[in-house]
């Protein structure tokens, strides 16, 4: 965890930000910020998942929530959507929280099979919403649209607004650097709390409930925490993808975006600290390869987690770190070796008396 | 028996654990006073690891009265026991496998005794300090580094225990610490309990070596189907016709009371 990690945050950092000024075609800075918005929701996801070992598939939900909450105040309310974000996120803490109650007393596969139930249920609902609201009658009595946009999905709801500051050709240029915020943010938080006292309980609970509860750590109280911490940014990040792409819908909470997003965290590696990025930018890469082929995209993707899981379930980034880890010891290990053997002197000479 | 007199440390006062219709502790009294240290022993099943679940709050009792310092904790929750003061091992070998010797320690004294349960970002000076002391006492010092899930069963059997003693408990519970080790390791981990005692600890711990329970105590208890049918010295332990009927076996007996005869001719 230390300097390494710390000079290669700086670099990829520096790419990032130089990446624009290399004039790189438009869709690649288009896909590139994507990639910003989905590497945020797998870093917090990674908090639930990989830190706390809570198998939670909430994280799209409340990633859509965030999108619905920005998209809806924007256009009933007619907020600038700075000023959506942080209700967004407080939105999505709120649900979080609520579906970590839920969660309390189960464990595992059943914790999946719930956040993906509530996922599914919100999907259904927005879906078959045809409602004309009667807020939106008033509002819009000739385009009378449901309140949530149902299957069609909501609209016009405003921007970051960057097209007014630099431009109808580079606002997308003021996208990319937003979501690249966003992204340092919620790197920045993952890596501070997986190093707190904080992460410490999430980790310790994972390992072994039983013994973490016994040594001082409250499950419910650290549960709820880490449902509420990992869901600010989701939300927010789901905020900014409506912002971006100024539209909504469905396919925000849909099955395949599940999919995608949570093969990002299988390959780039559970519980790492770089597995996200890896994850994203990989994936990423893959959809763009792979496009001519997409109706095979979601059998892919499933076959691709499945190796992942049997085959190298700490991802590429515990592969890598692996790697990395047997080098070092080939170069230090007469020194190791030298250590170990003294302790053994030294057990062995204390038992003797 | 120290501090007679005074309030004990804990007190436990007919304290029943029923699993449906059978009493896996029944009616249970036990006092400790600070510095004590109680061995508590018994055939398979009468109950004595089950007293620990039920002291610690895993496996809260059915009925009865548990107090630490006179607080009645016999339904506070395990985290919150921790906190004033209860830190206890387990039988298997639990740890956090995926972390280091000294994270595994920092757990205990990040939230052991005297936490208030705030969760906070930061670790203070003392939390290290803990996880030092500990690593010394228990002698983990030189492995400190190493990832617990590799470790041979006595270092994790340590790693439980510097855990424990790094949450700084008034009161610490021992389950079974030298089971599956050879007679080597059992005098290794005798010298480390030794030490805690001598640096005042109070103790219950629960072994069926007899040799390093009655060496480590200074009172032993003697449990049967959930009751205790023995408490006293370790020397009267060998006498009592019961305690030979129901769990030692004559010839036991006597080979354990040779021992203690040789060991109090050599202090």
């Amino acid at each position: 965890m230390k300097r390494r990690d710390y000079i290669i945050f700086a670099l990829l950092l520096g790419i990032a930000i130089a990446y624009p000024w290399l004039h790189p075609p438009r869709y690649l800075i288009a896909s590139a910020l994507l990639m910003f918005c989905y590497a945020t929701v797998v870093s917090q996801w990674n908090l639930v998942f990989g830190m706390a070992g809570i198998f939670s598939l909430a994280q799209v939900a409340i990633f859509a929530l965030g999108a619905y909450i920005t998209a809806m105040l924007g256009r009933y309310l007619d907020w600038s959507l700075w000023y959506t974000f942080p209700l967004a996120g407080l939105g999505g803490v709120f649900f979080s929280l609520l579906i970590g109650v839920a969660c309390l007393r189960l464990r595992g596969i059943y914790v999946a099979l719930l956040t993906l139930a509530v996922s599914q249920v919100m999907f259904v609902l927005i879906q078959t919403d045809s409602m004309c609201s009667s807020l939106n009658k008033v509002l819009n009595p000739a385009t009378c649209v449901s309140l949530t946009g149902g299957a069609q999905g909501l609209g016009s709801f405003g921007s970051f607004g960057w097209r007014s500051v630099l431009g109808g050709r580079d606002w997308i240029i003021g996208d990319y650097y937003t979501m690249l915020a966003l992204l340092v943010v919620g790197l920045v938080v993952a890596f501070v709390i997986s190093h707190s006292r904080i992460g410490l309980a999430f980790k310790a609970l994972r390992d072994n409930e039983e013994l973490a509860r016994s040594r001082g750590i409250s499950q419910f109280k650290y549960q709820l925490l880490v449902f509420a911490l990992s869901a600010f940014l989701t939300a927010v990040a789901g905020g900014f993808y409506a912002a971006h792409f100024g539209a909504v819908g469905t396919d925000m909470i849909s099955f395949p975006l599940l999919l995608f997003i949570i093969s990002m965290l299988v390959v780039g590696g559970i519980g790492r600290l770089w597995g996200p990025l890896l994850g994203a930018f990989l994936l990423m890469a893959a959809d763009e390869v792979f496009k001519e082929v997409s109706d095979w995209r979601n059998v892919g993707l499933g076959v691709v987690v499945l190796l992942f899981m049997v085959f190298l379930p700490e991802g590429l980034a515990g592969a890598i770190e692996k790697g990395w880890q047997r080098i070092e010891r080939l170069f230090g290990r007469r020194e190791t070796l030298g250590q170990a053997a003294r302790s053994d002197d030294k057990a062995s000479s204390e038992s003797g008396d | 028996m120290s501090g007679e007199g005074t309030q004990p440390l804990l007190a436990c006062r007919n304290v029943s654990k029923y699993f449906g219709a059978l009493a896996a502790v029944s009616d249970f009294d036990l006092d400790v006073h600070s510095g004590d240290v109680v061995g508590i022993g018994g055939p398979n099943g009468a109950g004595k690891t089950t007293f620990l679940d039920v002291v610690s709050g895993i496996n809260p009792a059915t009925s009865g009265d548990i107090r630490l310092d006179g607080e009645n904790i016999a339904h506070t929750a395990p985290d919150i026991i921790c906190h004033r003061g209860i830190a206890r091992t387990y039988q298997l070998n639990a740890g956090f496998d995926s972390m280091s010797i000294r994270e595994n320690i920092l757990v205990g004294a990040a939230f052991g005794q005297g936490d208030k349960g705030i969760p906070r970002l930061r670790y203070s000076r003392s939390m290290h300090q803990r996880v030092g002391r500990a690593l010394e006492l228990c002698g983990l010092q030189d492995k400190a580094h190493l990832i617990v899930r590799s470790l041979p069963v006595l270092d994790r059997k340590l790693v439980m225990l510097a855990g424990a003693v790094a949450t700084e408990p008034k009161l610490l519970l021992i389950d079974e610490p030298v089971g599956g080790l050879n007679p080597h390791e059992v005098d290794d981990v005798m010298e480390i309990v030794s030490g805690l005692v001598d640096a005042g600890m109070t103790i219950i711990l629960i072994e069926h070596v007899m040799r390093f329970l009655l060496q480590i105590s200074k009172r032993v208890v003697i449990m049967h189907h959930g009751e205790k049918i023995y408490e006293g010295d370790p020397q009267g332990l060998l006498s009592d016709q019961r305690v030979v009927e129901v769990y030692l076996g004559k010839g036991t007996a006597k080979r354990l009371q040779h021992m203690l005869a040789e060991r109090g001719g050599n202090d």
